[in-house]
């Protein structure tokens, strides 16, 4: 048996699955790129995994991300779920919070709760908001329900006051796990010890609803794996930039929700800090969808509630998620004409099955790769390294077909053009979204674009925005995988622990934050395969009364006046000015972040290798804003450090292709990103 | 116009975005549930004349009448623009001016670069209390005249030149119940509007002067153009509705008429108010800018542009005509803590018309209440009073197209969410036993109206319960022939059993009360023969209707065995067709 050392990350993406290797031993990086199976998403990996040249035998670890969780609750395909939950409430599911978040729609509705009313079932219980049983759980009732619950593939427990004392909820899934042996169960109190019950019992449902298609899921990448003989250690990217362990994952699937789309945040931070950008809009393009983050002194935000289909009409969950905005616009979105008679872009999405019309595998529809390749702005035979060979006239003809004709063209280039134009407005205004709606000018920031798209738009975007400065990274195509590899272990623990600054309050604190530390570092000794951990103190400190937090960084020891000043000073930057004597600071949770430094790439290992003067490899017409050019086609691999072009051009990767538009000035940098400056 | 689409358009952003994140502050840094998790607050940036440049996202429907912009203007009026400095902070919540309860605080800042006046940012919060007959203030139900609902604030500088007036923060102090929520807020509250106008110095930094009037001159002229166009399209026409309220809290069961004309004319659209009943004697009036303007410019709103930010713009070509005196223009004296008592009802009336000069958008009517229920008492442990003001969630009107909505809000409030049971029960001495879909709310129709909600308290300690809702009589109308909503009412079952109906009042209640309230469900759009058996099949398996409203409102008859029974069906629904 071969030693185990190499590390691999694989990212299912709705259209394409990429992957990459690291072997730590010689510090080398591989990459492979396949259309996603859906009937099997394992096959992706293992067919991007063999074209890497990696053998599931000497895999250390793998790492892997995926858009699972997030596609079945858009497209509400998750399991048939039931609610468990206290005699009277069987509707707060239904009834939320009764806001109407769109001020001014009068049709303002959400959208359907993700269990319906005759799943959603009582028993009684009562537990007081300080956690006194009131009155004891009704197993009798609970047994009773036993007969309706066999239909069901997953039930979500959650009960009222559940957050101050979990003991009916535990008691009532240990009864319902004996009961019913292939459900799958889940607590609402185990998800999240906050009150709300509308917060805690949408968290629940929405674990549970995605539940067994993760457990599944799992224990089939885990067996296909074992089959190829693999032995190492498996996680899962959470969407708060940690891996976790498959068993956690299954457990809290949940936190997976944005869990494809991180890696390439992680990576884009990456970037930041090594080239010293402060500001950074990183904007990934794929095959479904369009994402954009902000990168700020080389970190991202996080945020505590997630919102499953946006805060106007969706649901939250409760578990930690990068702040990121999407939109439906991808190489596969499906270009259409509406009743009115106006073309759409998206968001339904042809994905790799049928995909494209273009990549011939049975797609009709028109979508924005087939305009990409009318245009010239794809080559129809280096595609995937030529591996998918494009039909250019097939993809005009469903664009003449679908959308020229019934819109009264008899020319597919203008109507691609168009299709073009809206995909990118709508692009345009999730990147706005981000950044001026909440009050950043998008013009100090630096637009770095990955993606197997987002090479293709960033010129543009930067134009119609007025972002002077665009930076495409190594690898464009497979960033995300990248970022999975760069990620290093990290594990949070947080535990309420309510104190004031005095010294009692300090004694508690203190007394919290060695018992946390002492389980953080058993915790990492577990899951970090003995790299030392790090630890880093964090509270969450407000003036009491208050019900919102900010997040304070305790030093080395636990003091009062420094804890003060560090508090007082950070609501002061966010809040304008820190309160006076009159209200004290108090602490309400303590969070212990234990990280590990695992072995990961330099990025200098991408940097480029190529020296000599490079030449186009081609010329191929490229239609531009100005009409059709004869643009120059570079190989990205030939590009030197240092080498300085200008557009019109194309340059070609595996996974990925970029476009220079007129006047564009490009530059190759140490680390082999291309930094743009953006002709306005 | 020296600047290009994109500059604009990106400065408009700049300046939206600023109220939002310092909604999110207010929210963030409050003390109350009520500004917290309620929301009850608005922010804004206005002009120097104190016209609408924009508001939070999150801001009440009922603060577009401008309550930002009236509190400035009487400021101007009051010490003139000169004589308001950088630095200064003015409240004003007085009933002359705002004509809303006086709980709604207005304070706000003069934006000034190099010494010219561009505008004012300001924060109106709901405070918990400042005084009066009942806590919570506007929870009194039995006022009659102002002076009994607390203390007013007349344009008052609590800050000049950045230097805090103790003696105004002393005399707030004194004035509340709840001074160190109060107090608390109220630090949230001048916070937001500070960073709010840095945020807007910001941006007039890196702009200028001129760009940044420019651009504000251009959201004005293109929220007018937009409006415009909606308003062309109404046919030229007078169109009228009625409906009517329960009473005035006093004289119980003596209804009061809702009388509404709308006059369009292609260029401008005139609300004529003249029709409403007379000032009346209890606490449900409101001033002409809280009243009558407001509930207008709600309307106008949802008619004209609803899925644009509010700018003065939206209501340029807006006519409001109403004489003193109705309850919706009470003079300075009335009563008001209840100020948005009718609004939802007189928003409904107005867009009841709408819907006959557009018929395509016509819905059934909402819930249409705030339903203001209160509970105040003493903490058992501390004996600390405390104070919870909850209001009404009911089903919304159907359509031609679509089924009513689910429980939400009146059309007067926005983004408000309920304040959940567990955040009440850790605060307050009370538990709530049940909160649930209320069957058969909705009115029958073709498309069935939206359900309301049934929420059960079990009372544990002494505590007062405050009462204030509309629409006990007059049901959420159905249209085109569909049903009437379920009315709302709320019952009180004492110990001993005795049960007690109630719509407006003040109940003391003792360990071992119950208190159900029920609200209302939308009204149902269309005949309700006419709904697909299918549909109706389907509520019933939800439980949103019960066997019997399926037979009796929809004629739906079933086998024995629980299946449809269509020729019975068939031949019942005839019968109801007459």
């Amino acid at each position: 048996m071969p030693k185990l050392r190499q590390l691999v990350a694989a990212d299912t993406g709705g259209t394409f699955t990429d992957v990459a290797v690291y072997d730590p031993a010689t510090g080398s990086l591989g990459f492979g790129k396949t259309l996603t199976t859906y009937a099997d998403l394992v096959d992706g990996v293992l067919t991007g995994l063999g074209e890497t040249g990696a053998a599931p035998d000497g895999i250390a670890l793998l790492r892997h991300g995926t858009t699972h969780v997030i596609n079945a609750f858009l497209q509400r395909r998750g399991a048939k779920t039931a609610l468990v939950t206290t005699e009277g409430f069987r509707d707060v599911l239904e009834i939320a919070r009764g806001n109407r978040p769109v001020p001014f729609d009068l049709s303002f509705r959400r959208d359907p709760p993700l269990v319906p009313r005759p799943l959603r079932f009582e028993v009684a219980e009562r537990i007081a908001a300080d956690g006194q049983v009131i009155a004891p759980l009704d197993s009798a009732a609970l047994e009773a329900l036993v007969p309706a619950l066999r239909g069901v593939e997953a039930i979500a427990i959650s009960f009222l006051n559940a957050y101050a004392n979990p003991a009916h909820e535990d008691q009532a899934a240990a009864f319902l796990r004996a009961a019913l042996p292939g459900a799958y169960i889940t607590t609402g109190s185990a998800l999240s010890r906050e009150w709300f019950e509308y917060e805690r019992t949408s968290t629940a449902a929405a674990n549970a609803f995605v539940g067994p298609k993760v457990a599944a899921y799992a224990a089939g990448f885990s067996a296909r794996l074992g089959e190829r003989g693999f032995t190492g250690t498996l996680a899962m990217m959470g969407s708060n930039g940690g891996a976790m362990p498959f068993p956690a994952a299954v457990q809290r699937p949940i936190s997976l929700v944005e869990s494809g789309p991180i890696g390439g945040v992680i990576a884009a931070a990456d970037y930041a800090r090594a080239l010293g950008i402060p500001r950074m809009v990183a904007f990934d393009m794929g095959g479904t969808t369009a994402k954009c983050a902000l990168v700020e002194d080389g970190g991202f935000e996080v945020q505590s509630t997630y919102w499953v289909g946006g805060y106007e009409r969706g649901f939250p969950i409760r578990t930690p998620v990068l702040d990121i905005v999407e939109v439906g616009a991808g190489g596969g979105s499906i270009a259409w004409v509406d009743p009115q008679g106006r073309l759409r872009v998206g968001p339904r999405s042809a994905g790799s099955e049928p995909g494209p019309v273009a990549f011939g595998r049975g797609g009709t529809e028109p979508t924005v790769t087939d305009a990409n390749l009318v245009l010239g702005r794809i080559g129809g035979a280096n595609f995937l390294g030529g591996k998918l060979a494009l039909d250019r006239d097939g993809a005009a003809a469903a664009i003449m077909r679908n959308l020229a004709t019934p819109l009264g063209y008899d020319n597919a280039e203008v109507v691609a053009r168009g299709v073009l134009d809206l995909a990118s407005t709508l692009m345009a205004g999730a990147i706005k979204e981000i950044t001026v709606a909440r009050g950043h000018d998008v013009r100090d920031f630096v637009l770095c674009a990955f993606g197997g798209g987002g090479p293709l738009f960033a010129g543009d975007l930067a134009r119609s925005l007025g972002i002077p400065r665009v930076l495409i990274p190594p690898q464009p195509g497979n960033f995300s995988a990248l970022g999975m590899l760069l990620a290093g272990a990290r594990l949070d623990i947080s535990r309420s622990v309510v104190a004031d600054l005095s010294a009692s309050g300090i004694a508690t604190l203190a007394e919290a934050v060695a018992a946390v530390r002492a389980e953080a570092l058993s915790a990492a000794a577990a899951e970090f395969g003995g790299a030392p951990a790090t630890l880093r103190a964090q509270a969450e400190m407000r003036y009491r009364g208050q019900r919102h937090t900010v997040l304070v960084e305790l030093g080395d020891t636990v003091e009062a006046a420094a804890i003060r000043s560090a508090f007082e000073a950070i609501y002061a930057k966010r809040y304008g000015r820190s309160l006076g004597d009159d209200f004290q600071p108090e602490i309400v949770a303590l969070r212990i972040i234990a990280e590990a430094p695992t072995a990961r790439p330099a990025l200098a290992a991408l940097a480029p290798t190529a020296t000599a003067a490079p030449q186009p490899v081609a010329h191929r017409p490229l239609h531009t804003r100005q009409g059709w050019v004869e643009a120059p086609v570079w190989r990205r691999e030939h590009l030197p450090a240092g080498f300085a072009f200008a557009g019109p051009a194309i340059i070609e990767e595996y996974g990925a292709t970029m476009l220079l538009g007129s006047g564009d000035a490009a530059r190759v940098g140490a680390l082999g990103e291309i930094s743009v400056e953006i002709a306005q | 116009m020296t600047q290009d689409p994109i500059t604009l358009e990106i400065i408009r952003h700049e300046l939206l975005s600023i109220p939002n994140q310092i909604e999110k502050n207010i929210e963030r840094t409050a003390f109350s549930p009520l500004v917290q998790e309620y929301k009850d607050y608005a922010v804004g940036l206005v002009d120097p004349e104190g016209a609408l440049v924009c508001q939070s996202r999150g801001s009440l429907p009922i603060f577009v009448a401008n309550a930002l912009g009236t509190a400035v203007r009487s400021g101007l009026a009051t010490y003139g623009a000169e004589n308001l400095h950088h630095g200064d902070a003015v409240i004003s919540n007085e009933a002359a001016t705002l004509g809303q309860h006086l709980n709604n605080v207005v304070l706000y800042t003069p934006v000034r670069a190099e010494g010219v006046l561009l505008g004012f940012f300001a924060v109106l919060v709901h405070w918990m209390d400042l005084g009066g007959m009942a806590v919570g203030s506007s929870a009194v139900t039995t006022s009659t005249d102002i002076w009994q609902e607390g203390i007013q604030y007349p344009t008052v500088k609590l800050l000049s030149r950045g230097e805090r007036q103790h003696e105004i923060f002393r005399i707030i102090s004194a004035n509340t119940r709840f001074p160190r929520l109060v107090l608390g807020d109220l630090e949230a509250q001048i916070a937001g509007c500070l960073l709010g106008r840095d945020m807007v110095l910001e941006v007039l930094r890196r702009r200028g002067t001129t760009t940044l009037a420019e651009a504000i001159a251009t959201m004005r002229r293109q929220a007018d153009s937009q409006a415009a166009s909606v308003i062309r399209s109404i046919p030229p026409g007078r169109y009228t509705a009625e409906s009517y309220l329960d009473d005035d809290g006093i004289r119980l069961g003596q209804t009061i008429p809702v009388k509404v004309a709308i006059h369009a004319d292609g260029e401008r659209l005139t609300i004529d108010l003249s029709g409403l009943g007379a000032q009346m004697a209890g606490p449900s009036n409101a001033g002409r800018n809280g009243g009558a303007v407001a509930a207008s410019r709600i309307a106008a709103k949802y008619l004209l542009t609803p899925e644009e930010p509010v700018n003065q713009g939206d209501f340029d070509r807006l006519v409001v005509e109403a004489p003193d005196g109705t309850f919706l223009t009470a003079r300075p004296e009335a009563p008001i803590a209840g100020s948005g008592n009718t609004i939802p009802t007189v928003v409904d009336t107005i867009l009841r018309a709408l819907g006959e000069a557009l018929p395509a958008r016509a819905r059934a009517a909402h819930h249409g209440t705030y339903g203001v229920h209160s509970m105040a008492g003493r903490l058992p442990h501390t004996g600390e009073l405390f104070y919870n003001l909850d209001t009404a969630t009911g089903g919304w009107g159907a359509t031609a197209e679509e089924d009513g909505a689910f429980p939400l809000r009146s059309n007067a409030h926005g983004d408000v969410p309920d304040i959940p049971a567990e955040m009440q029960e850790a605060l307050y001495p009370y538990r709530l036993r049940a909160k649930r879909l209320r069957p058969d709310s909705g009115g029958p129709g073709r498309q069935r109206g939206g359900l309301g909600v049934v929420k059960d308290y079990e009372i544990t300690h002494p505590c007062r319960l405050n009462l204030k809702f509309e629409r006990g009589q007059c049901p959420p109308w159905g249209l085109a022939g569909g049903g009437d909503g379920a009315t709302c009412f709320v019952e009180i079952t004492r110990k001993d059993g005795t049960v007690t109906k109630a719509l407006k009042g003040s109940f003391d209640l003792t360990p071992g009360d119950a208190v159900r309230v029920v609200s209302g469900g939308g009204g149902g759009y269309g005949p309700a023969w006419q709904r697909p058996a299918g549909a109706v099949l389907a509520d019933l398996a939800h439980g949103y209707i019960t066997p019997d409203h399926a037979a009796l409102a929809y004629g739906l008859v079933l086998n024995p065995d629980g299946t449809l029974n269509e020729a019975a069906t068939e031949g019942r629904r005839q019968e109801m067709q007459g």
